[in-house]
């Protein structure tokens, strides 16, 4: 007994270092990384603030996480995330509280997504000048936003994307592949400009596919039960009420109320377009995803801080998109079939040369009922 | 027009069964508020077993092999441990207002108060989040019927009943309403049903005649639980995707209201569950909604704004109390702890 044990210890060890030797070999799949830490001296150098909803939502929280932790393991840095209390609801001062403990914990830099947390950002960020802090889904922060010319924040660096794009290649490729009846739900209630953009951009791309093929498209278009980017048992009814009456791909822009959507595709046969990261690991109705690199941006952006170029994003506002690659739809799990990663591929190409532009206005709450398109029919449910 | 009758059921079904549970409790003269915290309870009871039958790969081939009628048998095993862990939960509610004559609406608000948090520090140390779902695929994939498995083509266009009845929906909800029925029969039929009514209006004539009041009101309660606790996971499959995430939307306390509102009466419980689920359904997808089946949503031409349909439900609640309330009956001993001695 005692030398099966000793055996089965000295092959642990065995798998252990060899797992260390390939560790900085090949990336490392995030999901095989601890998401709690353990740091022998109780300090974790870099920390996560969460938006509204929950770390594993396979979307917008868990995509960031994966750049922090995939960046503070490939370094040997220590690592944790801080969830603001009461959840959903969670207040300015929910959100001071966690960014406080994060700082409290030893951070050096914290990570928080989300542009909702702006006024709990700017409380921290004033009070600790010497800590950074990336602002996914943000933007620079004045001092004192009443004053006029206020001096930013140098310690933070706010990240946005440009949603419009991916959603505008999330559109075209679902109407060339033959849809016409397609819907998007979003979240945040329709005062979320990521969301906002993803679904200006989705209408864009749709009516740009529908003028080369001269189809008519319909988009229902609905804010509906997403205020919280949760599933919901409302959503999903009406969802269901979609397909049943012949949508056929609806976009699920909102965290996770993927959840409520794919089992609506589910129980009718639809199909899904999942958004900020590829979800088609999630559920087999996921036709393709809207991108953005939130775990290569997140890690590029820790990566700035400690390779001593923190000044060129600090207190400025970065916008990533099709330059760099950081928005865009998966093709490592291309499954259209009328559209192929080459034609996908040559609009990449013009919109980085810049013959496609996508709009990127914030068209809030019903004002995409006034986008003013031909081909494509919005029918916004209120 | 299918799709309505459909989705009315998909809501009123759970809020029947619990509404059934809150009876079987009251009628033997224990108020049971704790009906919400035993639906958390059984919801997330059912998906951890789901996940953790999934885990161990029970169904696998089953699944693999599109074998529908094992994984009907799933389901079915899933909502009797749900049940069973349902009953022991309330056991917890029993104990303190039979045993230790503690006051019911204190114990139930107890109850209430302690399953989302027991539930959710459960999920946390499980999942580390605030959602347990399935391991792997969602339930329309495992457990829903289709048209198809019951050999029709894909394309073929259904009749109506057949449509509303037989596609797209879930065995949980034709074994609620048989549970329903039978249930409702032994209540007011049989003898242990006649006994253990008379607990809930007299329990000192019951216990003069014999009736052992102790023993009745413990089936009754732990009836109720399982029945709640059932309805909970019957709840999380058919409406969220199979997850459990410490939330049950309310349908407790709505199924207490029903209770009230169908007058502790199966027939009019059952009534009053699809009222109120015909109006859920019309306030999540008034749209999307075509009754006569002319292509043309009437209810979205009308114009009215959608908070108004979200209200509907409530309001309707609301109004049907009001006009009915009066000639309800609660049953005459219910939350009064069983003294022997007083007369």
């Amino acid at each position: 007994m005692k030398k099966i044990l000793a055996l089965i210890l000295a092959l642990t060890m065995v798998f252990a270092l060899s797992a260390v030797a390939f560790a900085d070999a090949e990336p490392v799949d995030p999901d095989s990384i601890e998401d709690n830490m353990t740091s022998d001296d109780n300090v974790y150098e870099v920390a996560f603030v969460t938006d509204v909803g929950q770390l594993k939502d396979k979307s917008f929280n868990e995509g960031t996480w994966n750049g922090v932790k995939s960046y503070a393991n490939a370094n040997g840095l220590s690592y944790k995330y801080y969830q603001p209390a009461n959840g959903s609801e969670a207040t300015d001062d929910d959100r001071i509280g966690a960014m406080q403990a994060a700082v409290d914990g030893g951070a050096k830099i914290v990570v928080c997504a989300g542009f909702l947390q702006e006024g709990a950002l700017r409380a921290t960020a004033s009070a600790n000048p010497d800590v950074k802090f990336v602002f996914i889904d943000g933007y620079p922060l004045a001092e004192d936003p009443s004053v006029e010319d206020s001096p930013m924040l140098a310690n933070v660096a706010g990240i946005s994307y440009q949603e419009e794009q991916s959603g505008y290649f999330a559109g075209y490729a679902v109407v060339k592949e033959g849809y016409t009846e397609l819907g998007f739900c979003g979240g945040g209630g329709g005062t979320n400009p990521a969301c906002c953009r993803y679904g200006y951009g989705f209408v864009q791309g749709a009516e740009a596919a529908a003028a080369e093929l001269g189809a008519e498209v319909n988009i229902n278009y609905s804010w509906n039960y997403g205020a919280n980017f949760q599933a919901s048992s409302e959503l999903q009814t009406m969802v269901n009420g979609w397909y049943e009456n012949g949508t056929e791909i609806v976009f699920a822009c909102g965290g996770s109320m993927f959840d409520s959507i794919t089992a609506a595709a589910g129980a009718n046969d639809g199909a899904v377009i999942g958004v900020d990261v590829d979800q088609s690991f999630q559920s087999d109705y996921v036709v393709t995803s809207a991108l953005k690199n939130l775990q290569g941006s997140t890690e590029w952006a820790i990566g700035k801080f400690y390779d001593g170029t923190w000044d060129d994003i600090g207190g400025t506002g970065t916008v990533l998109g099709i330059n760099g690659d950081y928005v865009g739809i998966p093709t490592a799990t291309w499954s259209l079939e009328n559209f192929s990663v080459e034609e996908y591929e040559a609009l990449v190409e013009a919109m980085k040369a810049g013959d496609i532009v996508v709009d990127n206005s914030v068209l809030e709450g019903g004002a995409i009922a006034d986008a003013g398109t031909d081909l494509v029919t919005i029918n916004y449910i209120e | 027009m299918a799709f309505l009758v459909r989705s009315t059921l998909v809501y009123a079904v759970p809020l029947m069964i619990v509404a059934l549970a809150g009876v079987f409790a009251e009628r033997s003269g224990i108020i049971n508020l704790a009906l919400e915290g035993i639906m958390i309870f059984g919801a997330f009871v059912g998906v951890l077993f789901v996940r953790l039958v999934q885990q161990w790969g029970w169904f696998d081939a089953a699944k693999e092999m599109n074998n529908w009628i094992a994984l009907q048998g799933f389901m079915i095993l899933t909502m009797a441990v749900a049940a069973a862990l349902g009953a022991v939960f309330s056991l917890l509610l029993a104990f303190a207002a039979i045993n230790l004559k503690a006051d019911q609406t204190i114990g139930g608000t107890a109850l209430n108060l302690l399953a989302p948090a027991l539930v959710l520090f459960l999920i946390r140390l499980i999942v580390n989040q605030n959602t347990l779902q399935m391991a792997t695929g969602d339930a329309a994939s495992w457990f829903m019927i289709k048209k198809t498995m019951l050999g029709f083509d894909k394309k073929a266009k259904l009749g109506f009943f057949a449509s509303a009845f037989l596609d797209k929906v879930y065995l949980t909800t034709y074994v609620c309403i048989l549970l329903f029925i039978i249930l409702s029969i032994i209540l007011y039929k049989t003898r242990f049903g006649l006994r253990l009514r008379s607990c809930g209006e007299n329990p000192q004539a019951a216990d003069s005649l014999g009736i052992n009041v102790v023993k009745m009101r413990y089936a009754g309660v732990t009836i109720s639980g399982a029945l709640a606790g059932m309805g909970g996971f019957v709840y999380a499959l058919t409406t969220t995707n199979c997850a459990s995430n410490g939330d049950v939307a309310g349908f407790g306390f709505l199924a207490l209201a029903v209770m009230i509102f169908g007058n502790w009466k199966p027939l009019n419980i059952a009534g009053a569950a699809l009222l109120f689920g015909l109006f859920k359904c019309i306030a999540a997808s008034y749209t999307s909604i075509d009754i006569n089946g002319d292509g043309v949503f009437l209810l979205a031409n009308i114009g009215l704004n959608s908070n108004f349909y979200r209200l509907l439900p409530y309001l309707v609640t609301l109004l049907v109390l009001a006009f009915t309330s009066k000639s309800s009956r609660a049953p005459k001993a219910e939350g009064v702890p069983y003294d022997k001695g007083k007369r």
